[in-house]
């Protein structure tokens, strides 16, 4: 709100007024701030997509302008064309996939016939899938069928998931299955 | 002009997106929960859990009918909890939105009469005796927003507006459901500024969906406190 000169004057005269009347024993509605500051009031505004159905509802992410730039806020996004603002209960709560304490920040990896989970470090996570990979994917690929028919696949290895992954992701997560020769291949979204 | 909500049941799925997102703008931690054998969940309203879709199954006409009903508070037009703390610093209305709120000072009130005044059974209190419950979102309302749930809302059964808009819009939904539910009505209409609509008799929805003649309202006490008020105020200051 601007203000100039004069309507600063008539502001103070009144809060003056109201403030001299109240002390006179009037009954004035207390003087309270009713509204407040909204918490996303300096936050910047970035727009996103919901990552958890293949619906794709547009979010607005409030992140913090000071400081850790953290997530102060999402909600969906009023001027999106798919969901115009609504979001359901998963939607709603999406600022948990980065504002929660016990999300895991570090990869964890529970060894065959281990009870318990231990944290590891990525170059190990990443070596470890690769290299598992590569050798279940070498030690059964067929190259033909039963009938001779080239077929170039693995029936041993299966992907199931993500429900967090984007359209985009899929597309490249799909690429590289199928490029390794996968054919049994799941999603969320279709589950 | 005051705001109303009007909630028409009739088209709510119980997805709850409303209940998520009402946790998420206040930044309400999550209850621990167990599992009963509904989708309800949790099982009340709790000082952290301000909104609430409640769910059951009822045998109406030997049809199964699955009910849901999200329940906050109804922001009354003249409210008994207001009434009865009597304490304009713990609870009062905005008169701008009409919003009920409540503020730290609910602390130093007798809990459970407020509690116990309220015809619809919403206010909760912590363990150190502070009362919590909805507060319309009322910073979002004074900035142009439309309150969390309402924005969140996937199927429009939740709806936001000045309250001769809500109460237009209440009444006409009415008509039409009318068509499908004859025993459809409003709760309360010009009591409160939480409108709903109900398909069936509001007993099947919650024990509290309908002022009940058993709790709530203004005791003798009270309306005789609130007669007196504005003159105690007088002296007060």
């Amino acid at each position: 709100m601007k203000l100039n000169r004069r309507d600063f004057i008539k502001i103070s005269g009144a809060t003056a007024a109201g403030i001299a009347v109240s002390g006179l024993g009037f009954d004035l509605k207390p003087v309270k701030a009713h509204a407040g500051m909204l918490k996303t009031r300096y936050a910047k505004e970035t727009t996103s997509i919901c990552c958890y159905c293949a619906v794709g509802c547009g979010l607005i992410v409030h992140t913090s302008n000071r400081g850790d730039g953290r997530v102060i806020n999402i909600e969906g996004d009023p001027d999106h064309v798919i969901n115009q603002g609504a979001l359901c209960s998963k939607g709603s709560s999406i600022k948990q996939l980065t504002e929660n304490k016990n999300r895991l920040t570090e990869p964890m990896y529970r060894a065959p016939h281990s009870d318990h989970w231990q944290k590891v470090s990525w170059d190990w996570a990443l070596s470890q899938i690769t290299d598992r990979i590569k050798r279940t994917r070498d030690a059964n690929f067929e190259t033909a069928n039963a009938k001779g028919q080239t077929v170039n696949r693995t029936t041993r290895m299966a992907s199931v998931g993500s429900a967090a992954m984007d359209n985009e992701e899929c597309w490249v997560y799909q690429a590289l299955m199928r490029s390794l020769g996968l054919v049994y291949i799941e999603h969320q979204a279709r589950i | 002009m005051t705001k109303s909500i009007f909630v028409d049941t009739t088209i709510c799925t119980a997805c709850r997106g409303c209940q998520v997102s009402c946790k998420q703008w206040h930044d309400l931690p999550a209850e621990k929960t167990k599992n009963v054998g509904s989708h309800q969940n949790p099982q009340d309203l709790s000082f952290m859990t301000y909104k609430l879709v409640r769910m059951r199954e009822e045998i109406i006409d030997n049809h199964l009918q699955w009910l849901f009903f999200p329940d906050q508070c109804r922001h009354c037009v003249d409210a008994p909890c207001l009434a009865t703390a009597f304490n304009e610093d713990a609870i009062y209305q905005d008169p701008a939105t009409g919003a009920i709120l409540y503020t730290q000072v609910t602390k130093k009130l007798a809990a459970d009469e407020i509690i116990g005044s309220c015809p619809y059974n919403i206010p909760r209190k912590a363990e150190d005796g502070t009362l919590a419950k909805c507060d319309m979102c009322n910073d979002r309302v004074h900035n142009g927003l439309k309150p969390a749930c309402v924005t969140t809302c996937p199927t429009g059964a939740m709806n936001f507006g000045d309250r001769e808009e809500m109460l237009a819009m209440a009444k006409s939904r009415l008509a039409t459901v009318k068509a499908k539910f004859p025993k459809a009505m409003l709760l309360n209409p010009d009591e409160v500024n939480v409108i709903y609509l109900v398909a069936f008799d509001p007993k099947y929805y919650s024990d509290y969906a309908v002022a009940s003649s058993g709790r709530g309202g203004i005791s003798r006490s009270v309306a005789l406190r609130k007669m007196m008020g504005p003159l105690a105020k007088m002296m007060r200051v």
